[in-house]
């Protein structure tokens, strides 16, 4: 399980000058621009509104964007969470992300006031300033945020430079005093190419690097060195390592430099492994001995010896190692591992979840079937024989050629040609006499040619290569007329409804036509096809019922639930449609006569047409009336 | 250095190009073509903007050109007799003083009379009605027309409640309601956002007064005991007379000068 610590993904924070001008430069693209004094002041308005509702939108979207994808601390690994309290400082990453909330929410606000006034604007001029004052608003709140969008750059760019540790997979981790040789170790197994330099603190954070044991893969771990004072006097290259000791399930190695050439004593050293000894609980420990090319542990002092002695009493392993020389990195690096597996088998069998796993494994072993052993058999003969031989000689490869030879080496492909010695090295050329040299490789090739060619006449003659033709029997013959009459069929239909399509002749609509699908017109077809259509008596089809309700039909002809008569496949009118007969028939018919006087009264085309043929037609808006008042018109 | 940080731990090791630094140099000298290149290629908006940048940056350049080029100099030192030396036989004479007493005290009175207050907008645009108010039409199909509806900022105080709709003449909108004004006190420089009292005088009309329409030049009261002023006595001042500076309606803000 690769759980994804990448913090690559963040999207850029820009600064707050840059964050306005997007903002603004885009409310300026993607609204409409053009607006005149002498349009209706509604669309005036809204013309505005929408500006100030579009960079409200902007803005709010952007700053939720960084909002969502800064990690919180509650949400990821403590490791990381540790990791990025001392780095970046908890509190400032939080008022920080806090800060950008409240503008957020601030600038919402002010979009909200300015749309409500917007409401009452009632010339350009004012809904125009009321926008530009709006605007201005929200870039003002953004400019106070260019503190906290600085910083969350930096920790954006920083973060997604940290080096990808994972901590739930197997790890090893590397600590100890400054220029022990850590970073030489992890040089050794891995291929993380970390700095080695005399001076101490050349590693400044934490380095990753990847190597395999087992057909497994380890992440090692190497931290900056530690110096032994108490927590608070730590600086935060120190704090990130003990962050990591803190945090990650892992095998520490602790590295001493037995020739106290890093600048510390042995007792100092010691010293610091009982300061941050409780950080090492729970977790497999391996105190490694490094720099012993230049002195071994049996050349030490007693008392330093006595010191030693200690980690072998309290059952902490000691490994010696040079990673000069090279000689017992793969130890230490294997006894690491496998102690580490060790402890990791363990806590998953103590956990729960191993039952899941353990119900479902069985392994089987066979039963024996009787008593006797059956070791395996080599016979005598092969067991002399290979005595015999003695060892087996190696050949030389070019390799090793190469390596012998080294700046007079030279690839030659020809030497091991099976040919005299005057002719391996003979160019040969492509043509002699105007014919192919490649014809003729082979004396026997002619020989060859005639032979397979009379193989070929054999072949053909006995008919390996004829078509298995059977004679078409009737059936086939008929299938075969059939598909004939079926294709040319398909294709004069796909003609007639291609030249049926061009022309523009009127056509009759759906309901104008005749009835297309009837029992005639089915009987006619099959006849024309050659099928037998005069059993009447067994066809499936009966003659449908009669257009008119009036008359009783002859046949009870089949109908649905509605009661509506299914054999009739002509396409039901609109006025029809979806209304049943009887009351509900008769009201649809009132409603839709009243409705259409109306419009007919005033002579308009239909529901939509709003055309007033008079605006101000003479008998309603002059002259006297009979009776009444003419106040109102 | 960190473990990501491959192009400058390449560059750590190996170091850089031989030409390395002359290319850097020469891009360097290219620069000025670039800019001129985008500010002849630039139009509209981001045209403007640049230009705006541009003319910044070069009014930078000009000062720390100006600041290289000037010299010590030594300036002739003008021998200014001081004020109210007079020459020996002026030195009786007291009369231009006296004149000048009377003139201010005539000036006082006149501004008496004409009611012009010291104040920082001694003169403002008058509002006429049409500006401030808008007939909203009531009525059946819209046809009676005594209603009006304030479209400049107004305050109505804590504890208003309007006339029933049916009665009621001047509609102020919700939306034009502000509570708060941005007060800048003139010695200080400093503006706070302060609770409105009450609104004292509108001048272009009484009506205006009454019905707490804010427009520029308008007296308001503000609650100033935020500022934490004392009176000689020792008691708390906690109201203070202001003077709108700007057109709230435009704005969407009320600016106004503290009057000392």
């Amino acid at each position: 399980m690769t759980s994804q610590y990448n913090f690559k993904k963040i999207v850029i924070v820009p600064t707050s000058k840059d964050f306005i001008d997007i903002v603004l430069s885009k409310t300026q693209r993607k609204t409409p621009t053009v607006v005149h004094k002498q349009y209706k002041i509604s669309r005036i308005r809204q013309f505005y509104m929408r500006k100030v509702k579009f960079a409200q939108q902007t803005f709010h979207d952007k700053l939720s964007q960084i909002l969502t994808d800064f990690p919180k601390l509650d949400d990821i690994h403590p490791f990381y969470a540790d990791l990025m309290n001392v780095l970046y400082d908890k509190d400032h990453y939080k008022l920080a992300l806090g800060q950008i909330n409240i503008a957020l929410h601030l600038i919402d606000n002010v979009s909200k006031d300015y749309v409500r006034l917007l409401k009452y604007g009632d010339s350009l001029y004012r809904c125009k300033q009321l926008k530009k004052a709006a605007l201005g608003r929200m870039a003002t709140i953004m400019k106070r945020q260019a503190q906290s969008l600085q910083y969350l750059e930096q920790v954006r760019q920083h973060l997604s430079r940290l080096p990808s540790i994972d901590p739930n997979t197997r790890t090893l981790l590397i600590c100890g005093f400054p220029n022990v040789g850590k970073s030489s170790f992890i040089n050794k197994i891995t291929r993380a190419d970390v700095e080695v330099q005399p001076y101490a603190f050349t590693t400044k954070s934490l380095f990753v690097g990847h190597t395999d044991h087992r057909y497994l893969r380890w992440q090692v771990v190497d931290t900056p060195g530690i110096l032994d004072h108490s927590l608070e006097d730590r600086n935060t290259i120190e704090m990130q390592a003990i962050a990591a000791l803190a945090h990650l399930r892992a095998a520490i190695l602790y590295v001493m430099d037995i020739s106290e050439q890093c600048g510390q004593s042995i007792e100092q050293q010691v010293a610091l492994f009982e300061s941050i000894k409780p950080l090492f609980a729970n977790k497999p420990l391996l105190v490694v001995l490094n720099k012993t090319d230049i002195i071994r542990l049996e050349e030490l002092r007693p008392e330093q010896k006595s010191l030693i002695q200690r980690f072998i009493d309290d059952d902490i392993p000691v490994m010696e190692m040079s990673t000069i020389s090279e000689e017992g990195v793969m130890n230490v690096k294997n006894e690491a591992c496998e102690r580490l597996l060790a402890h990791r088998i363990e806590v998953k069998i103590k956990s729960k979840k191993v039952e899941g796993v353990l119900n479902r494994l069985h392994v089987a072993m066979p039963k024996p079937r009787d008593g006797s052993d059956r070791p395996a058999f080599v016979p005598q003969k092969v067991i002399e024989k290979r005595l015999q031989k003695g060892p087996k000689e190696k050949k030389k490869t070019e390799r090793d050629l190469e390596v012998e030879l080294e700046d007079d080496y030279s690839l030659d492909l020809k030497k091991n040609y099976d040919l005299p010695a005057d002719f391996k090295y003979d160019v040969i050329p492509e043509f002699w006499e105007g014919k192919n040299i490649a014809d003729y490789i082979d004396p026997d090739i002619m020989a060859k040619l005639e032979e397979l060619e009379r193989e070929e006449e054999l072949r053909i003659e006995s008919g390996v290569y004829d078509k298995d033709e059977e004679e078409p029997d009737e059936e086939e013959k008929e299938i075969h007329r059939l598909a004939d009459k079926i294709r040319e069929k398909k294709a004069i239909i796909a003609i007639e409804s291609r030249i049926g399509r061009s022309g523009g002749k009127p056509i009759i609509p759906r309901a104008g036509r005749k009835r297309e699908r009837s029992v005639s017109r089915l009987r006619t077809e099959f006849e024309e096809l050659g099928v037998d259509m005069s059993d009447k008596k067994g066809a499936h089809f009966a003659r449908t019922t009669s257009r008119s309700a009036s008359r009783p039909a002859i046949k009870k002809a089949r109908a649905d639930s509605t009661g509506r008569v299914r054999s009739s496949s002509r396409v039901t009118p609109r006025d029809e449609s979806g209304v049943r007969p009887g009351e509900m028939k008769a009201k649809a018919k009132k409603m839709g006569r009243k409705a259409q006087g109306k419009m007919n009264q005033f002579g308009k085309a239909g529901e939509a047409d709003r055309h007033i043929a008079v605006k101000m037609p003479q008998h309603l808006y002059s002259g006297k009336r009979g009776i009444g008042k003419t106040d109102r018109r | 250095m960190p473990q990501n940080e491959h192009i400058e731990l390449f560059q750590k090791r190996y170091g850089f190009r031989m030409d390395y630094q002359e290319r850097q140099r020469k891009k360097k000298a290219r620069e000025h073509k670039l800019q001129s290149k985008m500010a002849q290629k630039l139009t509209g908006i981001k045209g403007k903007i640049f230009a705006k940048k541009r003319y910044s940056e070069k009014v930078q350049l000009k000062r720390t050109i100006k600041a290289h080029e000037e010299k010590k100099t030594r300036q002739k030192d003008e021998g200014k007799t001081p004020e109210g030396a007079l020459p020996a036989y002026l030195l009786d004479r007291e009369s231009t003083s006296q004149a000048k007493l009377l003139s201010s005290m005539v000036k006082q009175k006149r501004k008496e009379k004409a009611g012009k207050w010291d104040v920082p907008l001694p003169k403002v645009r008058a509002q006429s009605e049409a500006e401030v108010f808008r007939v909203l039409k009531t009525g059946k199909s819209g046809r009676k027309g005594w209603k009006r509806l304030v479209t400049k900022v107004c305050f109505v105080g804590e504890g208003f409640t309007r006339k029933p709709p049916k009665y009621e003449r001047f509609v102020r909108p919700m939306a034009l309601r502000f509570k708060k004004a941005h007060v800048t006190h003139p010695e200080l420089k400093a503006t706070f956002c302060l609770p409105i009292v009450g609104v004292k005088k509108n001048p272009s009309s009484p009506m205006y007064t009454s019905l707490g329409v804010i427009t520029k030049g308008t007296i308001i009261e503000v609650n100033v005991s935020e500022l934490g002023l004392v009176t000689q006595g020792g008691k708390v001042v906690w109201g203070k007379y202001a003077q709108v500076t700007n057109n709230p309606e435009n704005d969407g803000c009320i600016n106004a000068i503290l009057l000392v």
